[in-house]
């Protein structure tokens, strides 16, 4: 228990102290320089008008945080299935990753506003934002993780005239996972991100639309509360990430070096 | 299958690696028997084929030129048979899995298998001295446990025979020694079954063995007879039978005759025009 306790210190206390630093020094300063609350908010104001509503932010929190969720598994799903198709024929990369890389290169952003005007209101243009931007990143990593495989394992498995299918679940998606979760952790907050973009252009709910009326109505500690609030899920699912990976990839290097 | 005499034949064998920018030659015009139930060694410089020609024998490849026979057939109808058993140098265990489900990887792969008798992967751990090692993981091992567990895994369908690609060129010099012997304790165990293994059938001694490597005691230690190729691209420079009596001892690596046959082998591996 007492190591339990002394291994979060030594993890959560370094980071916390330097936030809570950083968080001292913009407060004093806008104390000091007597900046406007339109334009900086010091903290303080920022923390209060949280706990006006917390249920207010958490709910809308929640909304952008389901349709990130949605967004990143359809994305996640297609990346996979073409990641899969193209870890296994080179001819199939070379006929789809182009496309793929057309959706890397275009501006999500800019293209939100057409979605919402295809799909109309609702959760769908969000979740489809999501989706676009978790998909290339899981592509890139899966496409590698299903060929790093240890070459004697697979000819081990050959020689066994192990089918296709077992060649998969029993030694390449095991091998890849290391490269998914490398993955999920930068298309998580991806998703995120393009959840809130989305909203932002809908307008019907969610923390991106929330930060879309504070800033409308130069409200900002709302808008920062709003912000602070996605930081925090941000946050949160990155840890819940990196727990789950430590308890799968036990055997993995990157993981037992960190002992 | 008796009717056929020799377990593998090899009958003019030449492969050359292609690509787009040059032909490289590995093996020329190899011929090789391997008798039922003989424990054979390749021997030669790094390089000269020994793998490709291990690789080709377990049906991984398929040589450019010439013919190989295992029972008198193609070697993938052995290996639809799962009557081949592969140990490389790198052990490529599956490092998410267990000891003993590492072991019993080939059973999931090939269900059928379970109906034929074959030794359990406890007995098969038993026998390579793994029995108190099934809940760990690889990573938790030693290389030479590591490869006491390729072995099981090898045999975990009891073929009849076995390929080996420099499986102790990893460990270190004490290890590899004792592994020998660990090695052909294994080999020559067989027939009764250990204690508790009731009615069921057990796993066939003195399986045929063809072993690669650059070590010349262990090829003295371990071998019926020793092949020996020259540098690339491989051919059979000579043809060594070891005659020393089994079950061979480390004691055995000092005396006169097994000194005589290393200078031999150290002369034939010489010999290569560098």
């Amino acid at each position: 228990m007492n190591l339990i306790l002394r291994s979060l210190a030594a993890h959560i206390l370094p980071p916390a102290l330097t936030l809570i630093a950083a968080l001292l020094f913009w407060e004093f300063w806008v104390q000091w320089r007597d900046i406007a609350i339109i334009v900086v908010p010091p903290p303080s104001e920022v923390l209060e008008r949280f706990l006006d509503d917390p249920a207010f932010f958490w709910r809308e929190g929640g909304w952008t945080l389901y349709e990130a969720t949605l967004g990143l598994l359809l994305g996640s799903s297609f990346a996979l299935a073409l990641a899969i198709a193209m870890a296994h024929s080179r001819l199939t990369e070379r006929a789809l990753f182009p496309l793929a890389i057309i959706i890397k290169v275009t501006p999500i952003v800019a293209v939100a506003p057409v979605l919402v005007i295809i799909f109309g209101f609702g959760t769908t243009p969000k979740i489809l934002v999501a989706a676009l931007l978790s998909f290339f990143p899981m592509l890139v990593n899966a496409m590698t993780g299903f060929r790093d495989v240890n070459p004697g394992a697979l000819e081990f498995m050959r020689s066994l005239r192990a089918s296709p299918w077992q060649l998969f679940w029993k030694l390449r998606l095991p091998s890849a996972l290391p490269y998914l979760f490398a993955a999920l952790k930068v298309t998580y907050p991806l998703a995120l991100i393009g959840a809130v973009v989305a909203e932002w252009f809908t307008g019907d709910r969610g923390l991106g639309l929330v930060i879309f009326v504070a800033n409308a109505n130069l409200d900002t500690p709302t808008l920062f509360a709003a912000v602070g609030v996605l930081a925090l899920t941000g946050v949160t699912l990155n840890v819940l990430l990196y727990l789950t990976e430590r308890r799968l990839l036990f055997w993995h290097e990157t993981i037992r070096t960190i002992r | 299958m008796a009717n056929v005499r020799y377990h593998v034949s090899l009958r003019s064998l030449t492969h050359v690696f292609q690509d787009s920018r040059r032909a490289l030659k590995a093996l020329a015009d190899v011929a090789l028997d391997v008798a039922w139930g003989q424990f054979l060694t390749v021997i030669g410089p790094s390089g000269c084929g020994k793998s490709t020609l291990l690789r080709i024998i377990g049906g991984l490849l398929r040589p450019s030129e010439g013919e190989v026979l295992i029972e008198g057939a193609a070697p993938v109808e052995s290996q639809r048979r799962r009557d081949i058993g592969l140990v490389f140098q790198d052990p490529a265990l599956l490092p998410w899995r267990t000891v003993l489900s590492n072991v019993r990887l080939p059973l999931e792969i090939d269900h059928s298998a379970r109906d034929r008798p074959a030794p359990s992967p406890e007995e098969l751990l038993e026998l390579t001295g793994l029995a108190d090692f099934h809940t760990y993981y690889p990573h938790e091992l030693s290389g030479g446990m590591q490869q006491r567990v390729a072995i099981a895994r090898a045999l975990a369908f009891d073929p009849s025979l076995l390929l080996m690609d420099e499986p102790f060129g990893a460990l270190d010099e004490i290890t590899r020694s004792s592994m020998r012997y660990e090695l052909l304790r294994i080999w020559s165990a067989g027939g009764g079954a250990p204690s508790g293994a009731e009615g069921r059938p057990t796993w066939r001694p003195h399986k045929t063995v063809v072993f690669v490597t650059h070590s010349i005691p262990e090829a003295i230690a371990l071998s019926d007879r020793v092949v020996v190729l020259s540098p690339r691209p491989g051919t059979v420079r000579a043809a060594i039978d070891i005659e020393l009596p089994r079950p061979r001892t480390q004691e055995m690596e000092r005396t006169a005759p097994f000194l005589d046959y290393a200078d031999q082998l150290r002369n034939l591996l010489k010999e290569a025009p560098a």
